[in-house]
């Protein structure tokens, strides 16, 4: 009975936070609504991805692609059939989840059928392939609107549109955990752990591979839908390669084959660039190569406390701020040094359009200073970090 | 018949021809990934930008050469040389050569002793950063091109000309024949349309034009069959330039990698990393020298994609050629360097030929649909062998 | 007792122009200790990667309880029976030594994905199961003070245990054992002779094992197998092994 109260009560904290979310956002935040929508949907996509990626360990770099094909499906099918049919808007949307679910999971058979062959960096170019060539081939289909893009509008404002994309992102993070909470998630681990010794031990590595590639898909397809009818315009641009390496980037941050890791990199890598769009600063060129070059000497510095300072705790973390703060100093100094150079120093630039460059840093400077990614392969959890803190004081004594 | 399902046949060595010289380009592009890649095992997803700072490069030496947009305004005609052009080319393939080695330093080289996945994240970040970075200081809107001018060899009359197979004599003389008739029907016709009062059109003016018009019409008609039936190359003659420097470069590369002393340490390192090191060879010398060529050997295509093929330039502009060299080097076997020139010149006619085909829009899915078809089918390349992991 | 497990027979896997295993037959008893010993380069390892369907043998039979398993896939031979270690350790070093031992155990799972994927209770009651029987599992290996650290931050002594254990997992009928004693010192030795012994005493398992320590294995195997660039040179109990002159030959070269 514990078990079932334990579980009627998850389902309650699930709804409830939606619920809260909804009703902030309906009240208090109305701008911040559709930010929600788009948060919800990255969520899904990093921790759909991180199964791939991170939990079964096949490269994949082209997850846009699933997110396309369900946003098209979904909204092809509903552009055409929705007045022709009896459901309403709200059961309507939960079937274009699934269509969106079956046509990207169909997909995702595709594409996992050359993980079989293939690993590592050619899987992942595979991948990126193919999401590239379901792009273009959207581009030059015309019922699918082809260059210009399909409107998605068979009703007015899709409604509950919060409630299904915070529940999709739910049900995602809940099937990632329990596969690995229960024995059926070791063989995915272990075969990217190991291939060749998963299948000596009988794990059908085929078979594992595409069911990861399956799945994930799947959710990412039943996103697309989702973005698809709240956003009411899709086009081929909409999922370009970027979107597929900021989802990566997500991943690759929060930890491969964290899930924490990946909600909590996902929410974070969504909310900066949000959040550096709605300051619309103008900033001069040189002062953003004055960051970027400080913070160039700062990763420079954490990297050599890290291979050649092995002092205590207490005198690793004083150098590390040591480096924060000449870095700070550096872009002081070097902001007014270049804005010596005209060229530079006349280019004002809208922070806005920092958003790639901020995220190509995360994840050049990531690779160099934690390549496993934050959380590594643990899941966030209070015991985790405790148990962390507790290490790094037993370093002290 | 020179008309097969809609196909023009007349026009396919012209298209051949273009696409050898796009996969000139291509193959240049693709050394550099094979190098790298058979050296450090990592796919330098950064090469195709650095292609793209080569382009920019170029138009930047072109600028301070005095071919700016403001001083070649209303049609300003300024002399070049051949001089021009080389200059362009070696600063070109400096700046993309240091740039290259700097990538390697800074990114690559504190990534030797992790995952071949970690390289590849940062080899991805090194690409987004350079390509919105660029975004950020590089002129783009409206893309600028590198002006026409500073090509001493842009003349019609410079071109190459070369007649494969020529129309029947008598259809040609025909079409001499209706094109001289035409002439005379028009000078006939203007005279009389000079002697009709102004404003108004008299009966026999209007019959000479039509008469005039349908000779003409019967002489384009007669002057298109000639050109269907006869085939012909044009190659412009900036575009051999390119092809021969091409060879020059490679012939070069090939001297380099197999009969000197840095070359033999390079094929070391390629065939075993850690025994090459354990041999006392500097690796570390080895790989920033590989990247040293391979980077300038991007930056000579740059110059020559950006000067003789007329691109707009953008930030962005190195990500179509980068993934068509990349499958390029792939399809060749990649860490093979004549299979990357074989590659990449296959990779260039199956584009011109894809485009001719009527599939211009999936130019650019084709390249992927190849790389995809290798991998799976013969995952060494072309001339590449496959190698079984051991257990 | 004397039912047959396994038979090669005339098994030979080429590589190009190189024959890797050239026409080796031989044959196991149900609860054989059966050591297949040569020098470097003999073609041990190829062997047991034929039995174990990492490569396909060029011709030949590999005959298991009555089956031909030449060119079966690996994952196919492990459900058959056939259970491996590795020579150069290949446990999956981010799971904890229970875990390990859980993926060998998970054969035999019988829960559908889908539920796991609901958590609904038969698959966590089985996870729960799966878990207790690699601990005991563990506890025959003298493992289970260290069922929850990572296998990566193992010595490698009980790295290469924790291999055997979790080949164990899988009960298989015939376990191949690919140089189980690499790297060990003499006392680790000694433990893990009776460790096989016990697996094949008390587990009735049959017993395929590479070894180089030729005191090891003459003293643990009751029929030795020496293979010399990929064929037979000798097949026998370990006295008739012991002064076989083809076989010092191929250790020592040639007899002055």
């Amino acid at each position: 009975m514990k078990f079932w109260g334990v579980r009627l009560l998850s389902f309650v904290l699930a709804f409830g936070f939606v619920y809260g979310l909804d009703v902030v956002t309906q009240t208090a935040f109305p701008n911040l609504y559709r930010l929600a929508v788009l948060a919800g949907l990255y969520v899904t996509l990093a921790v759909s991805l991180n199964l791939i990626n991170g939990i079964t360990g096949q490269f994949s770099i082209g997850h846009a692609a699933f997110y396309m094909i369900g946003a098209y499906a979904a909204g092809f099918v509903s552009q055409h059939m929705y007045a022709s049919q009896p459901l309403g808007p709200v059961l309507w949307l939960v079937v274009m989840m699934a269509v969106g679910a079956v046509f990207a999971a169909i997909a995702g058979i595709v594409v996992g059928l050359p993980s079989l062959r293939l690993r590592g960096d050619y899987l992942a170019i595979v991948t990126l392939g193919f999401g590239e060539i379901m792009r273009i081939v959207v581009q030059n289909v015309d019922p699918l609107g082809g260059a210009y893009g399909l409107n998605v509008k068979p009703f007015g404002e899709p409604p509950k549109i919060l409630w299904l994309v915070w529940l999709l992102a739910v049900l995602c993070i809940a099937v990632c955990r329990n596969l690995l909470k229960t024995s059926h998630g070791l063989p995915f681990i272990a075969v990217r752990e190991d291939e060749v010794a998963s299948a000596a031990m009988g794990v059908k590595t085929s078979s594992v591979k595409v069911t990861a590639f399956v799945i994930g898909s799947a959710f990412a397809g039943a996103a697309g839908a989702l973005l698809a009818h709240s956003e009411t315009f899709i086009s081929p641009d909409t999922f370009k390669m970027d979107v597929s390496f900021i989802i990566l980037t997500m991943v690759v941050l929060g930890g491969t084959g964290s899930i924490t890791g990946s909600i909590m990199a996902a929410v974070a890598l969504f909310a900066i660039p949000e959040w550096l769009r709605t300051m619309q600063v103008m900033i001069p060129g040189s002062s953003i190569v004055a960051g970027i070059l400080a913070v160039g000497i700062m990763v420079s510095g954490f990297r050599w406390v890290q291979n050649n300072y092995h002092e205590s705790v207490s005198k690793r973390i004083g150098a590390y701020l040591a480096c924060v703060v000449g870095a700070a100093v550096a872009a002081v100094v070097l902001s007014f040094v270049l804005a010596f150079i005209p060229q530079l120093a006349q280019q004002r630039l809208d922070v806005a359009m920092l958003r790639m460059v901020i995220f190509s840093m995360v994840l050049i400077i990531l690779m160099l200073l934690r390549p496993q990614g934050v959380f590594a392969h643990h899941e966030f959890s209070w015991d985790w970090l405790s148990k962390v803190l507790r290490a790094r004081k037993g370093v002290t004594a | 018949m020179n008309l097969v399902a809609g196909l023009d046949f007349s026009i396919l060595p012209q298209q051949l021809a273009n696409g050898l010289l796009l996969g000139a380009i291509y193959a240049l592009i693709a050394l550099g990934y094979t190098m790298v890649y058979g050296v450090l095992r990592l796919i330098n997803f950064a090469h195709g930008e650095v292609f793209m700072l080569g382009s920019y490069a170029a138009l930047f030496t072109s600028w301070a050469l005095g071919f700016t947009p403001e001083a070649l305004k209303n049609g300003a005609e300024k002399p070049s040389s051949w001089m021009v052009l080389a200059l362009m080319l070696v600063v070109s393939m400096v700046v993309c050569g240091l740039i290259g080695v700097v990538i390697e330093r800074l990114a690559y080289r504190p990534m030797r002793n992790q995952p071949r996945i970690a390289s590849l994240i940062t080899a991805i970040g090194v690409s987004l950063f350079l390509q919105y970075a660029g975004g950020l200081f590089l002129p783009q809107s409206p893309p600028p091109a590198i002006s026409e001018q500073v090509n001493p060899y842009r003349k019609d009359s410079d071109n190459v000309r070369l007649t494969l197979k020529d129309a029947p004599a008598a259809l040609k003389a025909q079409a001499k024949l209706l094109d001289a008739e035409a002439g005379k029907a028009e000078a006939a016709y203007r005279a009389s349309e000079q002697q009709d009062p102004p404003g108004h059109t008299t009966a026999a003016t209007e019959d000479l034009r039509q008469k005039y018009q349908t000779l003409e019409r019967s002489a384009q008609k007669v002057e298109g069959e000639v050109n269907g039936q006869s085939v012909k190359l044009n190659i412009p003659f900036g575009q051999l330039i390119m092809l021969i420097t091409t060879i020059v470069l490679m012939l070069i590369l090939r001297h380099i990698v197999m009969y000197t002393r840095t070359g033999r340490a390079m094929r070391a390192v390629s065939h075993d990393f850690d025994s090459a090191s354990l041999m006392g060879i500097d690796v570390n010398n080895v790989v920033t020298v590989t990247f040293l060529i391979g980077s300038a050997l991007a930056g000579a295509g740059a110059m020559m994609y950006a000067t003789f093929l007329r691109t707009n330039l953008t930030p962005f502009l190195g990500v179509t050629p980068g993934v068509k060299a990349f499958v390029a080097a792939v399809l060749g076997g990649i860490g093979n360097i004549p299979g990357a020139a074989l590659g990449g010149i296959l990779m260039g006619v199956v584009e011109t030929l894809v485009i001719w085909l009527g599939f211009s829009g999936y130019k650019d899915a084709v390249a992927f649909v190849v790389l995809i078809a290798v991998l799976l089918f013969r995952p060494g390349g072309l001339l590449g062998s496959s190698k079984v992991e051991k257990v | 007792m004397n039912e047959t497990v396994l038979t090669l027979t005339n098994a030979t896997i080429r590589f190009g122009g190189l024959v890797a295993v050239n026409n080796v037959s031989f044959s196991l008893q149900k609860g054989d200790l059966f050591g297949l010993i040569g020098p470097n380069g003999a073609g041990k390892t190829t062997c047991f990667n034929l039995i174990t369907g990492v490569y396909r043998p060029t011709s030949g039979v590999i005959d298991f309880k009555g089956q031909n398993i030449g060119g079966l896939p690996p994952a196919k031979i492990a459900t058959l029976g056939i259970c491996r270690t590795f020579q150069n350790i290949r446990l999956f070093p981010a799971l904890s030594v229970l875990e390990n031992v859980v993926v060998g155990a998970f054969l035999r799972h019988t829960t559908s994905l889908a539920s796991a994927l609901c958590y609904l209770p038969p698959s966590i009651k089985e996870t729960r199961a799966l878990r207790q029987e690699a601990f005991e599992l563990l506890e025959v290996m003298d493992l289970s003070d260290v069922a929850s650290v990572r296998s990566a931050d193992l010595p490698y002594g009980k790295q290469r245990r924790l291999e055997i254990a979790r080949a164990m997992a899988t009960q298989p009928e015939l376990i191949l054992l690919d140089e189980p004693a690499a790297g060990m010192n003499q006392k680790e030795k000694e433990d893990l002779q009776s460790t096989v012994r016990r697996i094949r005493d008390d587990f009735g398992k049959t017993v395929l094992l590479i070894e180089h320590d030729m005191r090891f294995v003459m003293g643990l195997c009751e029929r030795i197998f020496v293979l010399d660039h990929g064929e037979e040179i000798a097949q026998g109990p370990p006295e008739a092994i012991r002064n076989d002159p083809k076989v010092i030959e191929a250790y020592l070269g040639e007899a002055v």
